[in-house]
């Protein structure tokens, strides 16, 4: 398979949708929502399970198909033995999947988050779109409130570009494009040599300029029928839209995948993404715009 | 027993007031020709110290501003407040992440903007010492020279790169991130360097010293980092606010600060390792940092600045020759060092040169060390001079020539 076909690949539509199957207990219930969305996408669905195929697993996937009410023209299987997370990713490149769901809970324990579960070093690495479900239901959820990172980065476009896709699809009226910001040195500067009027207008020009770069972004979206909101805050980035995301109670988180390769280090000095994965605020897609 | 009588409370409070006073003058006239607020408390020192108001009338002067006695001591005593309160809040501004996020070019900016000056800084003390005035060991004094030489200035950069624009562009990210690394490596080093003096050289002493540092480093910046973020939520929620936010981290700053003095560290690099983990919360609210830095910036910096001029005569001990020499190598290696890092991460030749004039701004991060330097005799009042001279005349041509890189 000729891989370079996946560099310039845009990051949606979604026309392959890939889940993994680890026959846990939730395992069920991220099945259905993955097969209602390969449906509300139109894309074609692989299933991936990582272990050895054994016909007490085959009985076990059957069944769960059944209750799922899936027939096995509806999608595909792959078994495969290996490392993972390593081995996910490689069937991810190899049948140019587009967005990966995968079941994730919330919040690991602090252990497992810093040795990195499953999902999450998934989200780190994948070279697709990612999309992690924290609490999948056997009925397609009814979103209502999508939150998108607006980030000054050339990732975003085709970040916000897919959110309102996804809103499109999955019928939600109300997306909010935030910029988080966050100057080191900048209350240091002020303090030293601003006057009031002064600081005042550093701050207003810095919102300004936020909000007119996520205007230019978003002139070149189609957001008919959606109801658009920008919103700037100020704090950590990844922690502070997180916490926004929660607040506002959304549905579905929209980020940048990572811009670097994240390693322990990353979740040490946590930043950015690292925030987000450490505690869930809701369902989390990290777009992999493949520029 | 030496005590504060009824005279001397009157002439530390006259004189503390009337420097705070003075000193928002001076440096609101400075900002009228777009001097750095520093350099107007500095010039105030200057005329109220021994260059020129001691000099014309050493009585008067003497009388107000007395050298020695209990309200020398008070003074003495609130200036290392202040600049304990300094490096705390320059911690604060210090995000480990920024580094790790900038990438490649971020990293090799770092550390040559780093590792050049402070080579070659070192090579000059090492193979030039005819020009150097040791009062320490030949090694000590090689170190600090080298740290002289790499340190940046974060606040003063970050003023620069927000009146040209250029903060939130790749150039402004990664003279930030390498502002910032070199803070860090600049402080422990010195912090490192300032303990080293008295020990002569013991090879124990000098792995033990290393080890309090890391071992103390490390333990603020991973666990300390963690409690101060956990605990934070309910000082803001239990608490007065901001009082009490202020008060915690002031007190945590002064804890730490007295920790590091006690295990043999200086008590600079307590201050400003407990800046870096209070200030890196998540929870820390951007009002209660304006707070913190508005009350430090405005209160006790001006009082330590000006009193910088108190220290030496500025026109007795204006060298040219060391001027000249510290200021063009310390401008030399620290344009070429961070230049060479931004080529080498991938920045066009226009763009790594602006690179390594914003990060030649050294502001008051260049003083702050040179003062330290001078107390504890490690370097004398002609060094002295010609680093406050270098970092305040960096700090005024930094912006002028990033402009002509970046256009």
């Amino acid at each position: 398979m000729d891989l370079s076909k996946l560099k310039k690949r845009p990051s949606h539509p979604f026309e392959t949708i890939a889940v993994a199957v680890s026959f846990s207990p939730r395992c069920l219930h991220v099945l259905a929502e993955a097969k209602l969305l390969s449906e509300t996408f139109k894309a074609s669905l692989i299933l991936i399970h990582i272990g050895e195929k054994t016909s007490e697993k085959e009985q076990h996937f059957d069944d769960l198909m059944n209750q799922v009410g899936m027939d096995d023209s509806h999608y595909r299987v792959i078994w495969m033995e290996g490392d993972t997370v390593e081995t996910i990713l490689k069937l991810c490149k190899l049948n140019m999947v587009d967005l990966l769901v995968l079941g994730a809970l919330e919040k690991e324990n602090v252990l497992k988050f810093y040795l990195g579960s499953i999902a999450r070093n998934i989200s780190r690495k994948a070279k697709c779109s990612v999309l992690l479900l924290t609490n999948p239901s056997e009925q397609l959820r009814k979103y209502k409130k999508i939150v998108v990172n607006g980030v000054e980065n050339p990732k975003t476009i085709h970040t916000v570009s897919t959110a309102f896709y996804v809103a499109k699809h999955l019928k939600v009226k109300d997306v909010t494009i935030v910029n988080e910001m966050n100057v080191p040195g900048l209350a240091m500067a002020i303090a030293d040599d601003s006057t009031a009027p002064e600081a005042k207008e550093i701050k207003k020009n810095l919102n300004e300029e936020m909000e007119e770069s996520i205007h230019s972004i978003m002139e070149k979206c189609d957001t008919s029928g959606i109801n658009v909101m920008n919103k700037s805050i100020k704090g950590k980035p990844g922690y502070a839209i997180s916490k926004y995301a929660k607040d506002r109670k959304a549905d579905l988180l929209v980020i940048n995948s990572p811009d670097t390769h994240l390693n322990f280090l990353d979740r040490i000095f946590t930043h950015d993404i690292e925030y987000i994965l450490a505690h869930l605020p809701c369902n989390l897609l990290i777009v992999h715009s493949r520029v | 027993m030496l005590k504060l009588v009824h005279s001397d409370i009157i002439v530390l409070l006259a004189s503390i007031g009337g420097i705070l006073i003075l000193a928002r003058i001076f440096a609101e006239l400075g900002k009228k020709i777009k001097m750095p607020i520093v350099m107007g408390e500095i010039l105030l020192g200057i005329i109220l110290g021994p260059t020129v108001f001691g000099s014309l009338y050493p009585d008067l002067c003497n009388s107000i501003f007395p050298k020695v006695g209990a309200a020398k001591i008070a003074m003495d005593g609130i200036t290392s407040l202040a600049v304990v309160m300094l490096l705390f809040v320059a911690g604060m501004e210090v995000q480990l992440q920024i580094m790790l996020k900038q990438g490649k070019t971020a990293v090799y900016t770092s550390f040559t903007s780093m590792i050049i000056p402070f080579a070659l800084g070192f090579a000059a003390v090492w193979f030039l010492p005819g020009f150097f005035n040791f009062k320490a060991d030949k090694l000590v004094y090689a170190l600090f020279f080298g740290i002289a030489m790499a340190v940046s200035a974060l606040p003063v950069i970050t003023r620069i790169l927000m009146d040209l624009n250029l903060f939130k562009t790749k150039v402004g990210m990664v003279i930030i991130a390498a502002a910032i690394f070199d803070d860090l490596t600049g402080w422990i080093m010195f912090s490192f360097v300032l303990s080293l003096m008295g020990q002569q050289g013991e090879i124990t002493s000098i792995w033990f010293t290393i080890g309090m540092i890391l071992g103390f480093g490390l333990f603020m910046l991973i666990i300390g980092r963690y409690v101060i973020n956990k605990t934070l939520p309910w000082i803001q929620q239990k608490l007065s606010w901001p009082g009490g936010v202020l008060s915690i981290s002031l007190g945590l700053c002064f804890l730490g600060a007295a920790f590091t003095e006690y295990i043999g560290l200086h008590a600079i690099l307590g201050a400003f390792i407990v800046g870096i983990a209070f200030g890196d919360s998540v929870h820390l609210q951007e009002r209660e940092r304006e707070i913190i830095h508005q009350f430090v910036t405005n209160v006790f910096a001006p009082l330590f600045f000006v009193s910088i001029g108190f220290k030496v005569n500025f026109i007795e001990n204006f060298d040219l020759p060391l001027v000249l020499l510290v200021f063009f190598l310390a401008v030399g290696c620290k344009v070429f060092g961070a230049a060479l890092g931004g080529y080498m991460g991938g920045l066009t030749r226009r763009e790594s040169l602006a690179v390594g004039f914003g990060l030649n701004a050294r502001g008051a991060m260049e003083i702050i060390l040179g003062t330290l330097a001078l107390n504890v005799g490690l370097i004398d009042s002609k060094m002295f001079v010609a680093l406050v001279v270098m970092a305040l005349v960096t700090s005024m041509m930094s912006g002028p020539l990033m402009k002509r890189f970046i256009d």
